[in-house]
């Protein structure tokens, strides 16, 4: 195996719109930075096909009152998402969301729809709207070409899996060559992590195809597993979502379509829209993403999405939504099946558990662990997000490596990595990572699923435990592709361990966590967050208040 | 299983390889146009149609396995 060494005042960890955003600015501020990307920052991350939907504050759209515009939005899908980073965390999101709308327009990513900011999605009719609409379909490539221009490199096809330093500091990270033969150790004064979501934990909602799910098939929450090994908190690892959307098909872009959302006798099953309006969507989606879960099972679906009414306007915009949004797969799935959308309805179903835990994260995008910054997916499901907590990580970076320098490296830790790595590819027998993948899916899904006890967490945790030791010793990769997934894969066992731990201590029923033995919410909890943290080489659950 | 190459078609150009982030087509060098690429890990992908959009002579297509076909009335 080939070696190689890179040192960078910034390392970014995914060339997400967090990583990017990231790489630009600490270049502007005359730092150096590298990003180290899985797959390639022209193509990859949740953002890679575009997007529609941009949530930000302007305050010549908004109204002067920004506290006004955040209680409107919490009564939306970004309440339950936002609520536990605190009101610091959201104002600051808020306050300089501007910022990079007027920044990514001027690049060339249209944030404009006919020179106006035009707002429409994700609201309710009638009342204040949350996000502005935007053609996003080229925003990977216009901040790849941006963060190209100012000197960044890219690192593409490079898979971080372990980061180096411990408690006092984060010094560089180790990843493998996803095509060649080749580790890389980088000496980095600060890491940014942006690796995005953490999905493939839970089985998907086709779960012989494992690249189906909402997000793509390489966002396996590596930044969270990484982050905690060297002793960063993790929080909420037991609380659970949902997201919802066509049927069989996982996709985002619940909030781009226009139609009503009917039941089989074509009432509508929201009381918010009754005839197709591209201003608002059905938002009921958004209100209960469970709601057509509970429909099938309840015998009154399934529930479909009726767009019949539309005018050919708006369908067009509609369509051009979807297309910004990166649902091009889909729509020619439709296309190739005749399926009409202004004479056919489609179904709709609540998709597949996710994990919602997630990195703690402060206003300034720091972690708790000096030199280790975060954004986007790690912390928050949002575009918005990760590119304006990327932009803070750079600025928040550029400060801290003004004291910081690249420390002596971790010699033994390097080479019992390599040593790993190179084994998982010279193993002749035992699982590969697929197996090793459905098997813990199974394992969350029958243990720590929707229906959570103690006895079943405890029986599933031990069970966890015997395969992530048995994967962890037998695992093995063909070639350089598996030796990536099984990397993820073992990533994925560590996090379903700590979801195991804190579903254990979440003693009540909140949301989709669901404790037989605790089956009421305990309102002592409400203001609390659930922390694990490494201590002394064992996991330790505590609990934090939600930050101010 | 999704995504298909029509090898007539084909020209080895590699474009389909290069912006696939789950790296379906693993193991193709898709150098100098000499080695067309071969689906190894059709169950990565994401439908998401960059490769068939890359494809300079419409070689690639997606087909939607029978599992994701969105059920209509």
């Amino acid at each position: 195996m080939k070696s190689k060494v890179v040192e960078t005042d910034l390392l970014c960890v995914g060339g997400g719109i967090a990583g990017l955003m990231a790489a630009i600015r600490a270049r502007d501020l005359g730092i150096t930075a590298v990003i180290a990307e899985k797959g390639a920052t022209l193509y990859s991350g949740s953002g890679r096909l575009g997007n529609d939907h941009f949530w930000c504050y302007i305050p010549e759209a908004h109204g002067g009152d920004l506290d006004a515009f955040i209680k409107e939005c919490m009564l939306t899908q970004l309440g339950p998402m936002t609520s536990s980073l605190g009101r610091t965390v959201v104002r600051t999101w808020l306050e300089r969301s501007y910022e990079i709308v007027k920044l990514w327009d001027v690049w060339g990513i249209e944030m404009k729809h006919d020179g106006k900011w035009e707002c429409s999605g994700h609201s309710f009719p009638g009342r204040m709207m949350t996000h502005l609409k935007y053609k996003g379909y080229n925003q990977k490539p216009v901040l790849t070409g941006e963060a190209q221009k100012r000197g960044t490199t890219i690192m593409d096809r490079v898979m971080v899996f372990e980061l180096l330093g411990n408690a006092d500091g984060v010094t560089g990270a180790l990843a493998i060559d996803t095509r060649d033969d080749t580790f890389i150790e980088f000496r980095a004064k600060s890491v940014l992590l942006g690796t995005g979501n953490l999905g493939r934990i839970y089985p998907g909602i086709t779960p012989a195809l494992l690249g189906n799910g909402t997000r793509p098939f390489t966002m396996t929450g590596d930044g969270r597993a990484m982050a905690y090994r060297v002793g960063a908190e993790l929080l909420n690892m037991e609380m659970l979502s949902r997201h919802a959307g066509v049927k069989n098909f996982a996709r985002s872009g619940q909030g781009t379509w226009a139609g009503v959302c009917r039941d089989p006798e074509g009432r509508a099953i929201g009381k918010y829209v009754s005839k197709p309006d591209i201003r608002y969507g059905d938002i009921v989606i958004e209100v209960d993403k469970q709601i057509f879960e509970r429909y099938r099972q309840a015998g009154r679906g399934p529930v479909y999405m009726d767009c019949r009414g539309i005018s050919a306007d708006d369908l067009v915009y509609m369509i051009h939504g979807l297309e910004n949004e990166g649902n091009v797969g889909l729509l020619a799935h439709l296309k190739e099946e005749s399926i009409d959308l202004t004479k056919n309805t489609v179904e709709f179903m609540t998709y597949e558990l996710r994990c919602q835990g997630r990195l703690q994260m402060n206003e300034k995008a720091e972690t708790g662990l000096p030199g280790l910054y975060v954004a986007g997916d790690e912390v928050a499901a949002s575009i918005s997000g990760a590119a304006v907590f990327g932009w803070i990580a750079a600025e928040s970076a550029a400060q801290y490596i003004k004291k910081a320098s690249i420390s002596a490296t971790q010699q033994q830790k390097i080479e019992e990595k390599k040593e790993f790595v190179k084994e998982l590819q010279t193993r002749t027998q035992g699982p590969d990572w697929r197996d090793a993948n459905l098997a813990l899916q199974q394992t969350m899904s029958d243990y720590a699923g929707l229906i959570r006890s103690e006895a079943m967490l405890t029986a599933g945790l031990n069970h966890l435990r015997r395969l992530k030791e048995k994967a962890q010793r037998t695992i093995r990769a063909k070639n350089r592709w598996e030796l990536t997934r099984c990397l993820e894969v073992l990533n994925l066992y560590g996090l379903g361990e700590l979801v195991f731990l804190a579903a254990l201590e979440r003693k009540e029923s909140r949301g989709l966590h669901n404790r037989s033995d605790y089956p009421y919410t305990d309102p002592l909890l409400n203001d609390k967050l659930l922390s694990v943290k490494q201590v002394e080489g064992k996991p330790a659950v505590e609990w934090r208040n939600t930050p101010a | 299983m999704p995504p298909e190459i029509d090898y007539e078609e084909c020209t080895g150009c590699g474009a389909c390889r290069d912006v696939c982030a789950e790296d379906v087509f693993f193991g193709t060098t898709g150098d100098a146009g000499a080695d067309k690429p071969v689906v190894t890990y059709p169950e990565a992908c994401y439908h998401c149609y960059l490769c068939v959009q890359a494809c300079p002579v419409r070689a690639v297509s997606v087909r939607t396995p029978l599992q994701m076909h969105v059920p209509y009335k």
